[in-house]
């Protein structure tokens, strides 16, 4: 709809109003919107309003926490009510017994909980999500009880007489003031999470809660990025909760109940899920809405629980929710001419291949050149129960050559793939590539060792926009560390410049310049299988495992895949395919491996395999047993 | 040892009523892969029907064995019907979108039972008639065991029976065994996907019912907030037992009722949940799925 909406007039208009409000920073547009609010609010609302509005920026605070850990990464959490309450003790425990202020106590709110999060993410990272709901909710629950039973934190009676904020002598203790500093709080709330949403962290979050495998084998660390969910989530909520402390001046544990971790997660979900205005306008309906409904007294929950049911039939996607299609997404860099790109990929991935080697002959390894071994494969075996899926395989691929793997369904070719991509660990045998053994390593280890897939079902971000899903093949090659992230400081600005960049300079290489900006799932079958191929390509890999790249390609398209293999060739990079298509195979590969029932059975150049006796037969069966017992029931 | 055991059978009387709630949750949860929050509160919904016919009606003088039947039954009816209208009206048009957002509904469907109970039956606590079954006991060694807690475990042990019989013994539980494993497979055999969840509900919400009115006789006190409380303990013991998987239900909703019993006994009843959930956490941590869970499909 948008881009129908871009061919109008008025719509290429909004576009680049758009567009221009895009490049101005962030941090600019929170401040003046937070700002504005304030002037509103306090030059307009009385205390009550003004009281309503610091509960929202509360519950904002929280609700960009809980976004990252399920907005962003897809870990439902229903605990979250336990951080607020570990920021909330922390800061105030610190001003009533320590007599600290309270903007000290903030950093150490925010470094408890973050704890807090890495405590509980920990060993929790490999639950699936049910049951992740729960473990949440339990660790809720007991912190709360804990802090209940705990004689030092005030046990049921809590924390009482909790000092105002002080700031150099003044002290904030008006409704309004509070509003002043909830929305001070509430802008570096903003402004890092929005830092985040677009960093190397964001794109890798949502490509862990589309596809954990997929993300995983195009280089994201999925186990790490999930923990720092929770310790980003954490210390959001920490910050809500010393808040939340100094504001209220006496917390007890009733405050930090399941029913709120409910609320911040109805928060999120209201707004949509991933959406930071979404979030904002979420606490704004989670506060007010109920205190406008007070007039409803006795059935105001109701009315809310029946508001919140419908809304979530009629709009499941939330209010606000995040479009990840950008009609321009190319909008401020510098134009290339075609001819251009190309040489600048050339030269990228040369550069990158001799860092790569110097590297490598630094520590020791030898770097084979063109035309010697660069993967070997070594006695692999696989078994799945009593089938022996690959049995005994061996077999070298020479630096620089396309190398094809066929064979009949079922002959082991994917599961050997995925016991090179270490998608699997192979029972038997050992797996060498640049002479150093990969077999146990995780899947993005052994990307950022240099081996690229792509997948025999397409395995896209789905929600995605098509350059953001190459933006996260180029993972591996980020340098900059998440606090720079945060703070989206110059060398990180410059970091994303280059990704966005290359990773358009990567989709013209196959030709999909023009459709960057839509989701991956709008494409045709043949354009989303570029898109893999380009996600593959996008981390400059030694050597790249094409799954069945030309499978529901018509003959033109296989044309260009063809053009492609070879184009990639050229770059210096190893290609290894499999595919059924022989004339395909035999037209680009240099050496053709025969795969049949998991026995290697033939390696050869394709004239070679073409002639084997045992090739033939693999495919077509043997002439005394099928064709024989077809001819005698036929006669 | 004597008050070891004093402590086992007040946790697997609990432990039963849990299960039943656990198993709700584990047929629900099997079938459209839901965690239907709202199964705590429509115990609630069950204790209060059965309060109303008990007290407001005056069911209560009437022959005990008769008033009994009248009790588990009709609410039992009641609420498996409220649960259809929850599945009709707010599950259903979610079942094939975002399980977030599916998840949200079903909380909004918990507060709104509670809401509406407190709305219908009035914030109060309410009382069940305190002498319904004889109160009496009898001694086994040093163990004190009342003819309350041999029924109703018996009557708990009875439907958790006659669950598994329908389960595994009739087509409509293959049918449900079925698409607990492959949907799409199961709709292109010719089973009717719509009636099997029906069904599933339906089960679900006359068990969680049964342990409502089990929960009034026996603790005699009934609220409308008491289904949080429950549905929480439930949901952990289906967890532990392995969401999905029945025995697993039952095991963990025993699991759970013991290890309150003892904790109150020996720590004390503040740190009831902290043990339950440590527990929790330490079992999927050692065992991701559960006590006997299997590894199915993630959906999200």
């Amino acid at each position: 709809m948008i881009a129908q909406l871009a061919e109008r007039p008025v719509g290429r208009a909004y576009a680049t109003v758009r567009d221009r409000l895009g490049r101005t920073p962030y941090w600019s547009r929170v401040i003046v919107v937070l700002v504005a609010i304030g002037a509103a609010v306090i030059s307009w609302g009385d205390d009550y309003v003004t009281a309503v509005a610091v509960s929202v920026a509360t519950y904002a605070m929280l609700g960009l926490g809980l976004n990252i850990v399920v907005g962003y990464a897809g870990l439902l959490d229903l605990g979250y009510a336990a951080f607020f309450a570990i920021g909330a003790y922390t800061s105030a425990l610190l001003m009533t017994q320590a007599h600290w202020n309270f903007f000290t106590t903030l950093p150490f709110a925010v470094l408890f909980t973050g704890t807090a999060g890495a405590i509980l993410g920990y060993p929790t990272l490999r639950l699936r999500s049910d049951y992740l709901a729960i473990v949440t909710l339990g660790f809720g629950e007991m912190t709360r009880i804990t802090f209940n039973n705990w004689e030092f934190a005030g046990g049921p009676n809590g924390v009482l007489g909790i000092p105002w904020p002080n700031f150099f002598g003044y002290e904030f203790n008006t409704q309004g003031d509070f509003f002043i500093v909830g929305l001070f709080l509430l802008a570096i709330a903003m402004i890092f999470a929005e830092h985040l949403d677009h960093s190397r962290l964001g794109r890798g979050w949502v490509a862990i809660k589309d596809d954990e495998f997929a993300a995983e084998s195009v280089g994201v660390p999925s186990l790490r990025l999930k923990l720092f969910a929770y310790v980003m989530g954490g210390m959001w909520g920490g910050l809500a909760g010393a808040f939340f402390a100094t504001r209220i001046g006496a917390i007890d544990p009733t405050s930090f109940t399941f029913q709120l971790s409910v609320l911040i997660l109805i928060v999120i979900v209201l707004g949509g899920t991933g959406s930071l205005p979404g979030v904002l306008l979420g606490a704004l309906v989670v506060v007010a809405l109920p205190e406008v409904l007070r007039e409803l007294s006795d059935v105001r929950l109701l009315v809310f629980a029946i508001l919140l049911v419908g809304m979530m039939l009629l709009r499941p996607q939330g209010l606000w929710p995040r479009i990840r299609r950008k009609p321009k997404p190319f909008y401020g860099l510098e134009e290339e001419e075609a001819e251009d790109t190309a040489a600048r990929i050339l030269r990228e991935h040369q550069v990158q291949m001799e860092a790569r080697d110097r590297r490598h002959a630094a520590a020791g390894h030898k770097v084979p050149s063109v035309g010697e071994t660069l993967l070997q494969v070594e006695g692999v075996v696989q078994q799945f129960g009593g089938l022996r899926a690959v049995d005994n395989v061996s077999f070298n691929v020479r630096r620089g050559e396309i190398f094809s793997i066929i064979g009949p369904n079922g002959g082991g070719k994917t599961t050997l793939f995925n016991c090179i991509t270490g998608v699997q660990r192979p029972k038997r045998g050992q797996v060498l590539f640049d002479g150093r053994p990969v077999v146990g390593l995780r899947p993005h280890v052994i990307v950022a060792r240099g081996i690229g897939r792509t997948f025999q079902g397409i395995r896209l971000f789905k929600n995605m926009a098509v350059f953001e899903n190459v933006m996260v093949g180029l993972y591996p090659r980020h340098r900059t560390m998440t606090w720079q992230a945060m703070l989206h400081t110059p060398g990180e600005r410059k970091d994303e410049l280059r990704t966005l960049q290359e990773s358009r300079r990567w989709l013209s290489f196959v030709g999909l310049e023009s459709v960057a900006g839509r989701l991956a799932t709008e494409l045709s079958y043949a354009d989303q299988r570029r898109v893999e191929i380009a996600r593959a390509l996008a981390a400059h890999p030694h050597l790249v495992l094409f799954d069945e790249p030309a499978a529901g390609m018509n003959p033109t398209e296989k044309l260009e895949l063809v053009a492609i293999i070879r184009k990639i060739r050229d770059l210096g990079i190893t290609v290894i395919l499999i595919d059924h298509d022989m004339s395909l195979v035999m037209r680009v590969s240099d050496r053709i491996a025969v795969l049949d029932h998991g026995i290697l059975i033939a390696l050869g150049k394709p004239a070679e395999i073409q002639n084997n006796p045992a090739v033939i037969e693999a495919y077509l069966g043997r002439e005394d047993d099928d064709m024989g017992t077809l001819t005698a029931q036929e006669a | 040892m004597g008050v070891f055991l004093q402590y086992t059978v007040i946790g697997l009387t609990v432990g039963s009523f849990y299960a039943l709630v656990a198993l709700g949750y584990t047929i629900v949860y099997g079938i459209i892969r839901l965690i239907n929050f709202a199964q705590g509160d429509l115990s609630m919904v069950g204790a209060f029907l059965g309060w109303t016919l008990l007290v407001s009606f005056g069911f209560e003088h009437l022959p005990i064995y008769l008033a009994l039947v009248i009790a588990f039954v009709v609410p039992m009816i009641g609420t498996a019907v409220v649960n259809l209208g929850i599945l009709q009206f707010a599950y259903k048009p979610l079942l094939r979108r975002s399980l977030l957002a599916i998840l949200i509904t079903a909380l909004g469907m918990s507060l709104l039972l509670q809401n509406a109970a407190e709305l219908i039956w009035g914030a109060a606590i309410e009382a069940y008639p305190p002498n319904l079954l004889p109160l009496s006991g009898f001694f086994v060694g040093p163990v004190h065991v009342t003819y309350v807690q041999i029924a109703l475990v018996t009557a708990s042990l009875l439907l958790m029976g006659g669950l598994v019989a329908f389960v595994q013994g009739t087509t409509m539980g293959t049918a449900m065994r079925a698409l607990a494993v492959d949907h799409d497979a199961a709709r292109l055999m010719g089973i009717d996907v719509d009636a099997v969840i029906r069904i599933a509900f339906v089960l679900g919400a006359m068990l969680a019912a049964a342990s409502g009115v089990m929960l009034g006789i026996y603790y005699v006190q009934i609220h409308f907030t008491m289904g949080f409380l429950l549905g929480l303990r439930a949901f952990t013991a289906a967890v532990l037992g392995g969401i999905g998987n029945i025995p697993g239900a039952m095991v963990g909703g025993l699991l759970i009722g013991l290890l309150e019993a003892y904790t109150t006994g020996y720590l004390s009843g503040t740190w009831e949940d902290v043990v339950v959930f440590g527990v929790l956490i330490t079992v999927l941590i050692v065992k991701p799925t559960g006590l006997f869970g299997e590894r199915v499909a993630e959906r999200m």
